[in-house]
């Protein structure tokens, strides 16, 4: 009995009733300024869509986000290899092209080939050929094809009768593609090649170069110097390819057309010796 | 219930407001926040952005990407005796644009936007090295800057702007 009392004249003091009674409630006041500053975002977002179109050049529409690189690296090998069927009459069955002024692509780095894909399709590399092609694939092929070649393997392994392109160690080994290789020269702020594109180091999107065809590797020098091909990502090859010299590219592309890139470059290596490949 | 349930709506956005990628957000944590992946698609970091350029009130901005193993654009040009407003980012590493022979030394990190104002008296060349141990090209990761005389530089303008690699 004195219980039922006693909580009758809580409730009856209690300060909450009258905003329970009132329609405009707490919660409530939560719940619009969460509407008011959700509209504000959407609207300031799709402005912002809107002023995205302005003038700038942009290089590539790739970017290393940790999103973009699960992507590239998400493909399947075994419908990449059912896909690169496609590509085996120009880069090769094994990866390894027949005619020098076309890419090998055995054994390079799924970022690599995807890029390169992604930008052909976008139109920001240029070339005749593998613009309709790349523009042919979907966003799953391209990841499978690249998941493909970097699966193959660009030495020969003794258990298998394949037929690789022979090193020819004697007749390229240069000082000058050597010392850049290896050290670059910091005089003219040119970085070592291999910091890059291995096997000291790499960075998203960089090809090994260790089994690229000569002719290949000079023409993309040549193209970056000039600017003809610029999708690099924050210009680092444009740089570097318009401060080397001619006779600097010719003997680089030599060295690694060579496929001396397998082993990292050193003090010994400036020596010309007999190069062993693993 | 409903009461606990907007709170929890309002509490996430007000304890993760950094995380989310909207321009409301981005004027809320600053302006000198960047996607050090993304600084080739949009923001003042794009190609044709980066260099010197000169501001209305006489002085000069020179915005430049460190990277492994670059300063772009590679060579800076200058004007001497006029305020110039460093604005640098990396898009990889902690980078130290450090100018050898004077006592600038400018930290460049990735995600943010380091701003330095530099002054030089006289015409000359400098040389500037990465002072944070970057990577395997860190020893070889150098950039120019060339400090012209003010007539000289604005003579020069209006054919480049504001670089100086030879191309």
């Amino acid at each position: 009995m004195w219980r039922d009392n006693q909580v009758r004249d809580f409730h009856k003091d209690d300060p909450l009733d009258s905003l329970r009674s009132c329609s405009w409630q707490p919660g409530m006041a939560i719940a619009t300024t969460t509407v008011v500053l959700l509209a504000v975002i959407a609207g300031t977002s799709l402005l912002n869509r809107v002023n995205a179109g302005s003038s700038h050049r942009v290089p590539s529409n790739v970017a290393w986000t940790p999103e973009t690189i699960a992507q590239a690296s998400s493909g399947k090998a075994f419908r990449g290899l059912l896909l690169a069927k496609r590509c085996e009459h120009c880069h090769g069955a094994e990866g390894f092209s027949p005619v020098g002024s076309t890419p090998n692509l055995a054994g390079l780095d799924k970022l690599a080939v995807w890029k390169q894909l992604e930008d052909f399709r976008d139109g920001k590399r240029s070339s005749p050929v593998m613009e309709p092609i790349a523009q042919s694939l979907s966003q799953r092929d391209l990841a499978d094809v690249a998941a493909y070649y970097a699966e193959l393997p660009v030495y020969a392994d003794p258990q298998d009768n394949r037929v690789f392109p022979e090193p020819n160690a004697q007749a390229s080994h240069s000082p000058i593609a050597s010392r850049l290789v290896a050290f670059g020269e910091g005089s003219r702020g040119i970085p070592p090649c291999q910091a890059c594109h291995g096997p000291v180091g790499y960075k998203p999107g960089a090809p090994s170069l260790a089994t690229q065809n000569a002719d290949y590797v000079l023409a993309q020098l040549d193209a970056f110097g000039d600017g003809s091909r610029a999708n690099d990502i924050n210009e680092p090859m444009r740089t570097i390819a318009a401060l080397l010299s001619d006779s600097e590219r010719q003997a680089l592309a030599t060295y690694y057309g060579a496929g001396l890139g397998l082993q990292p470059g050193g003090a010994s290596d400036i020596a010309p010796k007999p190069l062993k490949l693993p | 219930m409903i009461v606990f349930t907007v709170l929890i709506l309002c509490v996430i956005p007000a304890t993760r407001y950094y995380q989310i990628d909207q321009p409301l957000m981005r004027w809320l944590r600053g302006p000198n926040r960047v996607d050090p992946a993304e600084l080739h698609l949009s923001g003042e970091f794009v190609e044709n952005n980066l260099g010197t350029e000169i501001d209305p009130d006489g002085s000069v901005t020179v915005r430049m990407i460190a990277q492994q193993y670059l300063f772009v654009p590679h060579c800076v040009l200058v004007p001497a005796g006029v305020p110039v407003h460093l604005r640098i980012t990396s898009a990889d590493a902690a980078h130290t644009f450090a100018l050898i022979g004077t006592h600038y030394a400018v930290k460049a990190l990735p995600g943010t936007i380091t701003e330095a104002q530099l002054q030089f008296a006289n015409p000359g060349e400098y040389t500037a090295a990465c002072a944070e141990f970057c990577g395997a090209g860190h020893f070889e990761m150098r950039s120019e800057l060339k400090v012209v005389p003010r007539e000289q530089f604005q003579a020069l303008d209006s054919v480049k702007r504001g670089g100086c690699v030879a191309r």
